[in-house]
């Protein structure tokens, strides 16, 4: 976003930025943590540069690069001249040197692997300018993934601590074009902008120097405390606001800004290891049983789009199955009394001395989670199925949505730009929300489905652009078709500005970028 | 009289040590850790092959008993370890906590102290029964109040509407008005009742009667002779409400957006990050066992008779 009508931008400044929650581990990979993510985006650049608006991937950190046609290697030529802020470059071997350890780990150090990089084998420094990746399979998604915020790129000081010291944000050295000059930790962080920056995205309109000289983050956990400091002119961005709030910022003048997430949509997904829901005419009844205009109307707001497929319609390779997802509590009805299940004496359904009674855990850092299931439970009430909504410390949480008896049903939601994301949502060794055999839970007894896994491998691997777009539309199909996910809207990230804050960016899973961010005078 | 500090002391080491270790064993008999609910996080996306090399890095599966000793040994030797989910030192945490804390409750203790005596003193020196009944029911409206919802009626009024003092980025003495009134408030109801009630007790005592007898005034009694006899079991109390000022500053210092061991202590029990809490609790024991012993060994200077009977137990 350029300055457009409201003219030249102004320099200098200090923006307030108001966060809900403290940032924790600053590791790069870690930056897909909202609070994490916002901080990591100004004061780290990344080797290439997705266009939010094209998701097309330009060139940022890398001047250019090839790819060989099978996706295993990767070269990257480095752009001349780029220093982190303590003065080292940001060469080939530096370039290497993170990508080794995002995409090996480093076992010392306790540093984990990054989830966007799949396949990694090695790096290859040809000269000072060029590096060389090579991968143990096709890793058709990895160009993206050099793109996102859990690749920005840091100084091999910051790759040499541990993992223990990086949630100390003073020791994140980056290139980008605000440094950390300051912390308290849990309660307030100040960066400033670096006066030498001069390698933003190339296709930027701005180049140079970040238009701000400083940003203040302040965690504000209390929401009403953060709307009100806005509107009072104490604060200049405040992130996280919920769609009840929206129309009293609005009325005062005050913008809400709601990127997409572009990745999987807030869905509800089954667990078919637990045999309630392990009968696809089960699951397709409760799918036809969700009614998600009324949810969306009911609880969200316009800047939450009812979800048309598992995964966003901004997102790459979407395909719209809205006819797929229509409510039809006839239709819902008929599947459940096939599978057997009838509605008993008590008005709920049950087969064979079996109750159709059902558990999700909320799910926290989802909007309105709790609330979004309460309402999916009555409207499962009205076909005589019950939806327990359970509420637990994150520990009790965790353990037990990892048990497919005591979870049969969970939110989830995860946000990235890249088909591979599905892979990273489904795949058994990967986040594996359906629960498959031989993931992370100890507790599912034989539940997999290899046609699905082999699907997810294939939109991992497939070089071709195209046919692994085609493979995307498959996976969306038959986990529809499968009734394993009822996708509900499609999570933006909402954040409120004041008026006189102008070039708000945000990158393509919606964190902000206030790289181009500048102060008008306020009026 | 050194056989009773000794005692106190040796019974304070001892809370201590049950603290810690009754911590340690609720602690570990939670469903989950810090290192489940970091990395299993989907923010993340570790495989299972991953999560298991990290909890063998950070040794979360060594049997409890050499948990608890390497813990209980760091401890003493002052290494609190490091916190999970925060990525920062423990005792740079508590660092940048507890002096936050600490002037917060300070402060807070203070003002409900002085909230107290004003509204004892007006209670007893109230020249109608109605206006004293009115003025002894302010306690109960006090320690009814929820401190989140005064908290932000008190941003809401005199931040946002009157815009007198700002809530965010204040000046260090700006910054404590609002949360020290907040945490105050509820802590006086329960040191005014208690002041009342000992005024009311003492006020019908023999000596009392004594002291008008000989024409002295209804404040010289009260100043001279009451107030020092009230004191005594406020003092008590308000050892015990050192635990209501923490539990009021998690609530405070969350909706004032303050750093400080509540929010601290609120954040590390919803991650389960256990070595900040051990620490934190640690922290508490020993701060409730320092009060606690200083009230103790007050209570022979303030009232005689105990050091009386302390003499001739000795």
């Amino acid at each position: 976003m350029a300055a457009g009508p409201e003219g030249a931008p102004a320099k200098g400044g200090t923006l307030v930025y108001l966060e809900q929650q403290p940032h924790t581990n600053l590791y790069p990979p870690a930056g897909g943590f909202y609070p994490n993510g916002g901080i990591l985006n100004q004061i780290t650049d990344k080797l290439t540069y997705q266009n939010p608006k094209t998701l097309e991937i330009e060139p940022w950190i890398a001047e250019s690069w090839t790819v060989n046609a099978d996706a295993t290697e990767y070269t990257f030529k480095i752009r001349k001249g780029v220093t982190f802020s303590d003065g080292t470059p940001l060469d080939a071997a530096a370039v290497a040197k993170n990508y080794d350890t995002f995409g090996r780990g480093n076992k010392e150090l306790k540093l984990p692997i990054s989830e966007v990089i799949n396949n990694y084998e090695r790096s290859e420094v040809i000269d000072p300018q060029t590096v060389k990746f090579t991968f143990r399979k096709p890793s058709p998604g990895f160009l993206q993934g050099t793109s996102v915020i859990g690749s920005g790129l840091v100084s091999l000081k910051t790759l040499a601590l541990p993992y223990e010291a990086l949630g100390d944000a003073t020791k994140i050295i980056g290139s980008g074009p605000f440094v950390v000059a300051s912390e308290t930790l849990g309660r307030e962080l100040t960066l400033k902008a670096r006066p030498d920056y001069n390698w933003g995205p190339t296709k930027l309109e701005h180049q140079g120097r970040a238009y701000l000289d400083e940003i203040k983050y302040i965690v504000t956990p209390e929401d009403s405390v953060r709307i009100g400091a806005l509107v009072a002119g104490q604060a200049d961005v405040i992130r996280q606001i919920q769609a009840y709030d929206e129309k009293q910022v609005e009325d005062e003048g005050y913008l809400i800004y709601t990127p997409s997430t572009r990745g999987v949509n807030n869905s509800v997904v089954f667990r078919p290891d637990n045999p309630l829901v392990s009968d696809v005419r089960v699951r397709r009844g409760l799918l036809h049983a969700t009614n998600t205009d009324e949810i969306v109307s009911t609880l969200f707001s316009a800047h939450y789009p009812k979800a048309s497929s598992i995964i966003a319609r901004t997102a790459l390779g979407y395909v719209d199955l809205s006819s797929k997802l229509s409510y039809d509590i006839e239709k819902a009805t008929q599947l459940l009394d096939d599978a057997g299940w009838k509605v008993g004496a008590n008005g709920r359904r049950q087969k064979d001395g079996r109750t159709l009674e059902l558990s999700a855990y909320e799910s926290l850092p989802q909007p309105q989670n709790k609330e979004t299931l309460q309402l999916v439970a009555q409207q499962w009430e009205k076909i005589g199925v019950k939806l327990n909504v359970l509420t637990a410390d994150s520990g009790s949480a965790i353990v037990n949505n990892l048990d497919p008896a005591k979870a049969p049903v969970s939110p989830a939601m995860v946000g990235r730009a890249d088909p591979d994301v599905i892979k990273s949502q489904y795949y058994p060794t990967n986040r594996n929300v359906l629960l498959q055999k031989g993931g992370n839970s100890d507790k599912v007894q034989s539940f997999v489905d290899e046609r699905l896994n082999a699907l997810l491998d294939q939109l991992a691997s497939e070089p071709d652009r195209a046919k692994r777009l085609a493979v995307a539309g498959d996976v969306q199909n038959y986990v529809i078709d499968q009734a394993y996910a009822i996708p509900i809207f499609e999570e933006p990230q909402a954040f409120a500005a004041a008026p006189y804050v102008k070039g708000v960016a945000f990158e393509a899973v919606g964190r902000p970028s206030f790289y181009s961010t500048w102060l008008a005078p306020r009026r | 009289m050194s056989r009773y500090v000794i005692g106190r002391i040796g019974q304070a080491a001892l809370v201590l040590w049950a603290a810690f270790t009754v911590s340690f064993v609720l602690l570990q008999a939670l469903p989950g850790d810090a290192i489940l609910i970091k990395f299993l996080n989907p923010e993340l996306g570790l495989g299972p092959e991953q999560i298991a090399e990290i909890r063998a890095s950070y040794a979360a599966d060594s049997p409890l008993w050499m948990q608890y000793f390497t813990t209980a040994t760091n401890f003493l030797t002052g290494h609190f370890g490091y916190s999970i989910h925060a990525g920062v030192p423990v005792g740079d945490l508590l660092l940048a906590n507890l002096p936050p804390t600490l002037w917060l409750a300070t402060l807070g203790f203070l003002l409900s102290l002085v909230l107290a005596v004003t509204l004892a003193a007006l209670s007893a020196l109230s020249p109608f029964s109605w206006l004293r009944s009115f003025i002894q029911s302010i306690p109960a409206l006090f320690i009814s109040t929820p401190v989140f919802w005064l908290g932000i009626l008190l941003i809401q009024v005199f931040s946002f509407q009157l815009r007198l003092i700002p809530v965010i980025n204040p000046g260090p003495w700006e910054a404590l008005i609002l949360p020290v009134v907040t945490l105050a408030v509820p802590i006086s109801a329960p040191l005014a009742q208690i002041l009342m009630r000992n005024i009311d007790h003492v006020l019908t005592e023999p000596f009392v009667a004594v002291a008008r007898a000989k024409g002295a005034s209804h404040r010289w009694v009260l100043s001279k002779h009451v107030a020092k006899n009230a004191v005594l079991p406020t003092l008590t109390i308000g050892g015990i409400l050192f635990g209501e000022l923490l539990a009021g500053a998690v609530v405070t210092e969350a909706v004032f957006g303050l750093n400080g061991i509540g929010g601290l202590t609120q954040r590390s029990v919803g991650d389960q990050d256990i070595a900040v809490l051990q620490a934190i609790v640690v922290f508490s024991a020993t701060a409730f066992v320092l009060i606690n012993l200083t009230v103790d060994l007050l209570y022979p200077v303030f009232d005689p008779r105990l050091r009386v009977r302390q003499g001739a137990l000795a």
